[in-house]
């Protein structure tokens, strides 16, 4: 039994069931090597949302075991905003549902969802989720399915036929709409009513060629496309690269309040917008547009990319406190950015340095609460340059760097006893304690400051006592900063060792230019 | 609820030894508190041991507000700061070590010198009512192993919120305030003022939980500076 079963397995075709990868409906197929034939756009490999601008061929809806099932959403109705704008908001909104999103201006929307139908419930579920997309843009729509875009369209234009999925009952279900639903131009539709054919069945039994050579190779090529004869060609929607949005105020307003609470919404859409690219934004603009003075311009920046609409929230409401408005506010303005591919990141089992959980470094929102309060100037990191001159040994740098960096923070070539000959130590020994401790200050005075001389001893509220050996620095020749100096640490009357430098140069003048703490 | 004491299971070989030992295990447990002693708080050791037995808990509070009051600017309050913030800024999970404010620029040689990694280190340059908001968000933050901060105008209530927030975000404030802040009512666990003497400082606990009270006389390693003196 068992030899039977080997050698039947041995005597497969390469051409069975078996072996093959075998394809269920509404399945992604992630390269074209399994198959012959171009794949439907349903199972090409994904593109990113936002990357598109191709064109996929989608014909072979009769021949390919994954059947593309379009939706075609027929806008009647738009409140409060003009049907362009509504329509590009939708468009916006559908890429949730899949990639393959084509505008048909000025009031049609296509989306291919063959294989997003498992993720949102099947038709019932995505038809919901599409028409509480459209109650919230205040949008009154009629969605149908149908295997190719135009009779998903037509269908939808017609309000009142059933969800189609199969190609084999495509045609008659379209076999009672009437040719308007193709939006044909008028006195071609004149024509045809002229011969009695008023449904779109009616068209389909006329003889192709007559068809061709009476109404014209673009009608033919039309209800080709309609029943899936040939492909039909789409140019997929693709959205902005930026965010850019604006805000009426209901009345003019200059409180905090209500200015946070007119932003929400904006804020909410660029989360959204954000969400469906997968990215995150570095910078904010929001202008406050007056009724006579120039716009208020508030620029928030932040320290690593964000989609967190909340987030954005508060950082942007601090800011806003700080402004003093010239004038109440009439609009409210949002320009994102450029869009920033963000680390997704998930929410570890541990804590970090926690059974080994990975120790991370602390996070940027404090940094950011902070800038966008005080400014984007006033939170800083610090560096070491390899510079022998004091005033030019240290500089900030901004706190991008320090999340950047992994905390690594080498000691700069330049140590506390150089100048001394034979004091350097040499590259990897560590300097000992005390010499650490006493040799530099803690604190520099970012400008040296005079001291007044008595007697040839510098006097800085009271007498001065040098309690060191003079340490001499001459150098910076290569830029115009040159210095020639010999540096003393003295004790002041107070009992604070301070740090001083004479001037080589004639004077001799005394400076103070650190304090020891 | 019964308690089990360290050192209680072990059988006495003779009668004083084990009595000796279970007192001692008694006055260490963690759930017996001592007059005078303050409630144990997680504590940073200071770095200096003379200064560590005097300090309640044996150190430096790991959460709340310490203020330091230095009789004049640069008597060596930062030097006494520095051995924590260096072993802070080392551990792996290190947070940020904010500096509020500060008078002078921070020389960042001397601080890398010190053992402090930079990559921790931010500066917050804000002044009078924005400094101590940006004090407060981040003591509150969460996302700060140490703040420091210098100011000349505080209120005790200010203090007190302060305090609250470093409590809330696990973090140690030292507010660095002039020495006739002493006089002034505070919220603040702890407060030393600092005076220099020669080589080092002289530490006093104005207002401890359970510290000493008495002066203490802390060199910076006399020894090595003497040694140095003579090179």
């Amino acid at each position: 039994m068992s030899a039977r079963g080997t050698r039947c397995d041995r005597n497969i075709p390469p051409s069975s069931g078996l072996g093959r990868v075998v394809q269920l409906p509404g399945t992604h197929v992630q390269g074209r090597s399994v198959r012959q034939r171009p794949l439907p756009p349903a199972a090409q490999p994904r593109s990113v949302p936002g990357t598109g601008g191709s064109t996929h061929s989608a014909g072979e809806a009769s021949t390919s075991p994954v059947a593309p099932l379009w939706v075609g959403v027929h806008l009647t109705e738009t409140a409060r905003q003009p049907m362009p704008q509504a329509l590009w908001r939708l468009a916006i909104r559908a890429q949730r549902f899949t990639p393959c999103v084509s505008l048909e201006p000025p009031d049609g929307l296509l989306l291919e969802v063959c294989a997003s139908l498992p993720l949102f419930g099947g038709v019932q579920g995505v038809q919901r989720a599409l028409w509480r997309e459209c109650a919230q843009l205040a949008i009154s729509a009629h969605v149908a399915f149908a295997p190719t875009p135009l009779a998903a369209l037509a269908a939808a234009r017609c309000a009142g036929v059933p969800v189609v999925r199969e190609t084999s009952r495509l045609i008659g279900a379209l076999a009672p709409l009437p040719l308007a639903a193709l939006r044909w131009p008028e006195p071609l539709l004149e024509r045809l009513v002229a011969i009695g054919v008023r449904t779109i069945g009616q068209a389909l039994r006329l003889p192709r060629a007559g068809f061709a050579q009476r109404f014209g190779t673009a009608a033919l090529a039309d209800l080709d496309r309609l029943t899936g004869r040939a492909p039909d060609l789409r140019e997929w929607f693709s959205s902005p690269a930026r965010f850019r949005c604006c805000r009426e105020l209901p009345y003019e307003s200059a409180s905090h309040a209500q200015l946070t609470a007119a932003l929400t919404p904006l804020l909410e859409a660029l989360g959204r917008f954000l969400a469906a690219r997968q990215c995150g934004v570095l910078e904010l603009e929001c202008r406050l547009w007056h009724r006579h003075a120039e716009p208020t311009r508030c620029v928030l920046r932040l320290a690593s990319p964000s989609a967190d609409a909340a987030r954005l929230a508060e950082l942007l409401g601090e800011r806003l406190r700080t402004l003093t408005l010239p004038e109440p506010v009439r609009v409210c303005e949002l320009r994102a950015g450029e869009p920033v591919t963000r680390a997704l990141c998930t929410a570890q089992l541990w804590a970090s340095g926690e059974h080994g959980g990975t120790p991370e470094g602390p996070g940027a929102g404090l940094i950011e609460r902070l800038r966008a309060r005080l400014g984007s100037e006033a939170v800083q990191g610090v560096a070491i340059v390899s510079d022998p001159r004091p005033e030019a040994a240290w500089r900030m740098r901004a706190p991008e760097e320090l999340l950047a960096s992994t905390g690594a923070c080498g000691l700069s070539a330049w140590g506390p006893a150089a100048g001394r000959p034979g004091m350097i130590p040499r590259p990897g020994q560590a300097w000992p304690v005390a010499r650490r401790f006493t040799a530099r200050p803690f604190w520099l005075l970012s400008m040296p400051r005079p001291l007044r001389d008595g007697e040839g001893l510098p006097r800085y509220r009271g007498a001065l006592r040098l309690v060191s050996e003079p340490e001499r620095i001459e150098t910076g020749w290569w830029d115009d900063r040159d210095v020639e100096r010999d540096y003393y640490e003295a004790v002041d009357a107070y009992g604070r060792r301070l740090w001083l430098f004479r001037e080589r140069a004639p004077p001799h003048r005394w400076f103070l230019q650190g304090v020891f703490a | 609820m019964p308690i089990n004491l360290p050192g209680e299971g072990a059988p006495p070989t003779r009668l004083r030894d084990g009595r000796e030992r279970r007192l001692e295990g008694l006055l260490t447990h963690p759930l017996l508190w001592r007059a005078g002693h303050a409630a144990r708080a997680p504590v940073w050791p200071s770095g200096f041991a003379r200064l560590d037995e005097r300090l309640p808990g044996g150190g430096w509070p790991r959460s709340g507000l310490i203020e330091v009051l230095p009789s004049r600017f640069g008597v060596g309050e930062l030097k006494l700061l520095l051995p924590l913030l260096a072993a802070l800024s080392a551990r792996p999970a290190a947070r940020w070590c904010a500096w509020v404010a500060p008078p002078l620029v921070p020389f960042t040689p001397a601080l890398a010198a010190a053992g402090i990694d930079l990559a921790r280190v931010l500066i917050v340059h804000a002044q009078g009512r924005h400094g101590l908001w940006a004090v407060e968000q981040a003591l509150g933050s969460g996302d700060c192993d140490s703040v420091l901060a210098w100011t000349r105008h505080a209120v005790p209530r200010q203090i007190r919120r302060l305090h609250l927030a470093a409590q809330r975000g696990g973090t140690l404030g030292v507010l660095f305030r002039p020495a006739a802040a002493a006089r002034e009512a505070s919220a603040a666990m702890l407060r030393v003022a600092v005076e220099p003497i020669e080589f080092g400082v002289r530490v006093t606990l104005i207002k401890s939980r359970g510290g000493v009270r008495a002066p203490l006389d802390l060199m910076w390693d006399a020894a090595l500076l003497k040694a140095e003196e003579r090179s």
